[in-house]
């Protein structure tokens, strides 16, 4: 393990604390805030993984990302970005798509046989003849690829989600970021800082060449850094990358934890006024033969390489570099303990003088107008051949590194996704925005300043620019930050260099998918002239690093290939997630929400079997018998008690009360009695029912009605939409939460009750079809309902939800005698059915109409004047004869139910079944079906197709409904 | 996903707070000389307009109210009149 700098003051890590890792089954340490590619990289490692396609070793070259190289599997998970990712103890870390390793890769003799494989040579070879495809392609699946993800992985840590809102949001914490986030937060306002970097600083943060007047760049970013820190007003999120922006500038992100937080990785959604873009530049990579070699690696690697992770990249270093931050890196490095034999910079001249002067006076040779062409060596750079850029002179040099980079390239992702045009400027060789969205505002160098004030000060005049959109700053204010700028340098000019005199058979514009300037010009030749069809025909920037590799070259390459005169060809269009991202921080933490009845927890003691239903968890059964033939049996011969407060509850009071639920109800409810309860039910404007229940008058404009189960949640949201032009006077009250319901069902129920309650609940007394209210033990206030959903003798006693247990435990004593039983929601379901009472949303789908289940009589016709909803298509549907109708049905020769949702059928689908269940009350197989209407009559016989069947029917026949007690004795006695 | 929207309690909330209640078309027409084809009309048709509407909205993760807020439909932004301009 090399020795690491512990002196700078740049540096990121902590040499005294060592964090052991395994990596092919070693163990090897790297220090306390290294990568995982650092870590590798210190311990000797330069192969990473093997390319896509040809299995070239590939290695360390961005330190950002950008490109799959140095993607590993990281415990178990796939393409892991080692650059960006923390060295945690104990982690396992894997190469990726080689067959042995990565040093030493049995199918690495494919970079040879590239000849056979030309841009798009999957569309052109092996579908002729066809069956040879799948053979084929298990094979090239087999080689080719990046990570494997094992399909029994679960995905470790936890995942998180914020929604935060700020006046402005300011994207890049560099110096240009940090400026105008401290222009805006010092106008008063709130302002979001995000930076995808563990740390804030930018360019500054690693370099330590001068700022001004003796302070460095790295000091300057510590100073600015400290300030946005101390600032209340700013808050900061480190090692966030943006992913998304979008119109109203909503702008995403996904940001990393720090090991005191408590998620993994969270996603943030951040609404902002403002917006500042100063997300800064990428190095634009330099084009020649083996680009990819691993010792390759841009300026600003190398330098962060030595100034962040206190390592040398190697020995020796060649640079072929196209702008002052090579020049920079060289110096540095070379003062560091690096021999640099010679820089070939691209650019003839317009170097920074004093940098030129630095190199010179090293001895280091520099070579104006010269380019590398081609890296030698096998697996590692051992020689680097450069030329003149007009390729007449060459010159080999030995190495361990080549710095490469061609020049910038901005990093305008998040004003492209949010619909800015890119256009080309002939100045700074960039593709730079235009006409940028409303309240977005771009700084610093990736408008193409290179000079520290200027992008200080473009920093300054966007955080301005912001708070003008947030009206916390005047035009005057406005009009001297753009005077100080004109003051200093403006864009730096950009090199035009993009390949180097080559051919281009192994020169890479992209790494992810080991696209070559060969397979490009293949790829143009046969038609396809613009980056977007050449990225989808040689796939091209289609690989993880979302085209950051070939983003700005393709376009100029692609411009200089086709000898066009002026680059209006843009590059491919970004998309968010601007970087990889895991699928788990998408999916954020799994909320298995759902709510509880007051019930709950007695009824788990009872011993209930729950399932979900709807929003609500509810006891289903009461035993493992799931026909629950003793829960209905119970309720048949005795008394049983089902927890019904998952029903909607509601009250509706003021002048126009009434009003609203004749428009939303089709009976008449001017008609209802106090005292009595009115069964009623609601349609949508197609006439289709959507929700039954039961209306009580309390007083005069005063009602209490409940809903059924799953529309409870958009009663009101319905009532207020359809009385949403009268301008009615009503107050609309959601109890369903407030109160609990017990039904005490069954021929002993009375006798449980009268043990209770003080009133008289005699069938004289207390009716069918009345409402009661009362207090039991002069406590608990009960609405009272005697309703037979049943079939059998029940009440409905509505409780507030805070007395639900009390009152349970008073019948569960007083019952004790009859021997009573909870029964579930699906002992209610038998016996309902037996009974064929509706259950909307079983009997009943989302164009079956209050006709169609036979409960027409409920819509009062002579109600006018009130438009009521649903009515118009009811008057509509009730000549059309072909709609569907539901009809009771028994099985025949004794036979068993049919499933649920069964077809009928003949020749054709004809009807399904609703529920099906074998009854135990009447020893037979029975169920009620939406059939078409000349099949409903009594006597039809009824094929059932089920699912799995096989061919197999079973037949039923139309009866007479209702199954069980068909004079409705039972629930009036 | 980007849209606010401006409700008259509330304020200016996230979109995800609210449901569309469809495009506003005018209170339920009369009983009296409806026809089926009016009232199909007058619930189904929409004018699907590319540019600014006014339409229904109701805060349910909110105060619970229904109103109407007039919006671009080719940028999705709330828009403060009919003639707004970008």
């Amino acid at each position: 393990m090399m020795n690491r700098f512990n002196h700078l003051p740049t540096l990121k890590i902590d040499t005294s604390d060592k964090i052991p890792f395994t990596y092919k089954g070693k163990t090897y340490y790297g220090t306390k805030g290294d990568t995982i590619a650092t870590a590798l990289y210190a311990n000797g490692v330069r192969i990473y993984a093997r390319s896509l396609k040809y299995h070239r070793p590939r290695g360390l070259y961005s330190m950002d990302g950008e490109c799959s190289n140095t993607m590993m599997e990281v415990n178990g998970i796939p393409n892991v970005r080692t650059e960006t990712t923390f060295l945690k103890p104990g982690i396992v870390v894997k190469e990726q798509n080689v067959k042995g390793s990565a040093e030493n890769d049995f199918l690495g003799f494919i970079d040879k046989m590239d000849w056979a494989m030309p841009a798009g040579f999957y569309y052109d070879t092996m579908h002729k003849p066809a069956k040879i495809w799948p053979v084929a392609m298990k094979q090239i699946r087999k080689a080719a690829g990046i990570g494997k993800l094992s399909p029994d992985h679960h995905m470790p840590g936890k995942y998180d989600e914020i929604f935060p809102t700020c006046d402005v949001c300011v994207i890049g914490g560099g110096p240009a970021g940090m400026t105008a986030a401290l222009a805006a937060a010092q106008k008063g306002l709130r302002v979001i800082l995000m930076e995808a970097r563990p740390w804030l600083g930018g360019h500054f943060e690693y370099r330590t060449s001068e700022y001004i007047n003796r302070q460095t760049h790295h000091e300057r970013a510590v100073q600015l850094a400290k300030e946005v820190e101390k600032t209340d007003n700013i808050r900061v999120f480190t090692h966030t990358a943006n992913v998304g922006a979008y119109n109203n500038n909503l702008i995403t992100g996904f940001q990393v934890g720090k090991e005191s937080d408590v998620f993994t990785e969270r996603y943030i959604e951040i609404r902002a006024n403002s917006v500042v873009v100063a997300t800064g530049c990428i190095e634009r990579p330099l084009l020649f033969e083996n680009n990819e070699r691993p010792g390759v690696m841009q300026a600003g690697c190398a330098l962060r390489l030595a100034n962040t992770y206190g390592m040398l990249p190697g020995k020796t270093a060649v640079f072929s570099i196209g702008h002052d931050l090579g020049l920079e890196t060289a110096v540095s490095l070379h003062d560091l303990g690096m021999s640099v034999p010679v820089i070939a910079d691209i650019r003839e001249d317009g170097q920074d003088p004093a940098l030129l002067k630095a190199v010179l006076d090293r001895k280091i040779t520099i070579l104006k107008g010269w380019v590398a062409t081609e890296a030698h060596g096998g697996k590692q750079v051992k020689k680097v051949t450069v030329k003149s850029v007009d390729a007449t002179v060459s010159k080999t040099y030995d190495c361990d590194v080549l710095v490469a980079s061609a020049g910038f390239t901005p990093l305008t992702g998040p004003l492209v996704v949010n619909q800015a045009k890119l256009t080309y400027d002939n100045h700074t060789n960039f593709f730079l925005p235009t006409d940028l969205p409303k309240k977005m505002h771009a700084a610093g160098s990736l408008l193409g300043f290179e000079n520290a004030q200027s992008i200080e000060a473009s920093g300054l005049l966007a955080g301005l620019k912001a708070a003008f959109d947030c009206e916390n700053c005047s035009i005057a204010e406005l009009g001297e930050a753009k005077k100080a700028m004109e003051d200093l340098p403006g864009p730096a000019r950009g090199t035009k260099l993009v390949t180097a005199p080559v051919k281009g058979r192994k020169t890479f514009i992209c790494f992810d998918e080991d696209t070559s300037i060969k397979n490009i010009k293949q790829s143009i030749d046969k038609g396809f002239d613009v980056p977007e069809l050449i990225k989808r025909f040689s796939g091209a920037g289609l690989g993880p690093g979302q085209g950051g590799i070939p983003g700005h070259n393709l376009p100029l390459f692609t411009a200089k290939y086709q000898a066009l005169p002026d680059i209006k060809i843009r590059p491919t269009t970004v998309r968010p997630p601007l970087v990889p991202t895991f699928i788990a921080t998408y999916a954020g933490t799994n909320h298995t929400m759902f709510k509880r009845t007051p019930m709950d927890e007695m009824q788990r003691k009872d011993g209930g079997i729950f399932r979900n239903i709807g929003v609500w968890q509810r006891a289903r059964y009461f035993s493992k018998d799931f026909t629950c033939k003793k829960e209905i049996e119970n309720v048949r011969n005795n008394v049983g008690m089902l927890d019904g407060s998952t029903l909607g509850k509601f009250r509706i009071h003021g002048p126009d009360a009434l009003n609203s639920l004749q428009r939303v109800y089709v009976s008449d409810l001017s008609k209802i009695k106090e005292g009595r309860v009115k069964y009623t039910a609601m349609c949508n404007d197609d006439g289709c029912v959507i929700d039954d229940g039961v209306v009580v008058k309390l007083g005069e404009n005063d009602y209490y009605f409940s809903t059924s189960t799953g529309r409870a949640g958009q009663t009101i949201e319905w009532i207020r939409y359809h009385t949403r032009y009268d301008n009615w006077d009503f107050a609309l009250v959601n109890l369903t939460d407030a109160m609990g319901v017990i039904n005490l069902s069954g021929p002993n129920a009375r006798k449980v009750l009268e043990k209770v309650v003080d009133i008289d609940v005699s069938n004289e007394g207390f009716g069918f079809s009345e409402y009661k209210e009362f207090t039991i033990a002069d406590t608990i206030p009960v609405k009272a309902m005697r309703l037979g959903f049943v079939g059998e003798l029940s009440y409905e006693l509505h409780v507030p939800a805070s007395y639900m247990k009390s009152l349970w435990l008073m019948l569960k004593e007083a019952g004790k005698e009859f021997k009573i039983q909870n029964f579930g929601v699906e002992a209610q379901n038998v016996l309902r059915m037996e009974k064929c009472h509706v259950i909307l949303g079983q009997e009943s789908e989302q164009r079956t109409n209050l006709l169609d289940i036979g409960m027409g009589f409920l819509w009062s016709r002579k109600k006018t004047g009130y438009k009521t909803v649903g009515v118009a298509a009811l008057a509509q549907a009730e000549k059309d004869n072909t709609r569907l109708k539901l009809v009771g049905f028994k099985m025949e020769n004794n036979g068993r139910a049919p499933k649920d949702g069964a077809l009928i059928v003949d020749d054709r689908v004809r009807g399904h079944v609703c529920t099906a269940r074998n009854s135990f009350s009447l020893n037979e197989a029975v169920g009620m079906a939406l059939v078409e209407a000349d099949m409903s009559k009594i006597g039809t016989r009824l094929a059932f197709y089920e699912d799995e069947c096989n061919g197999e029917l079973i037949y039923g026949t139309v009866v007479e409904t209702p199954f069980y007690d068909p004079e409705g004795k039972r629930m009036k006695m | 996903m980007a849209l606010t929207i401006t409700c008259p309690i509330c304020g200016k909330r996230n979109g995800y707070e609210f449901r569309y209640g469809g495009e506003e078309k005018g209170p339920r027409p009369d009983e009296k000389d409806l026809t089926p084809e009016s009232w199909c009309d007058y619930v189904h048709m929409n004018k699907c307009v590319a540019g600014v509407q006014q339409e229904w909205w109701f805060h349910r993760d909110g105060c619970g109210s229904w109103f109407t807020i007039f919006r671009d439909t080719t940028t999705n932004l709330e828009k403060e009149t009919p003639e707004a301009k970008e």
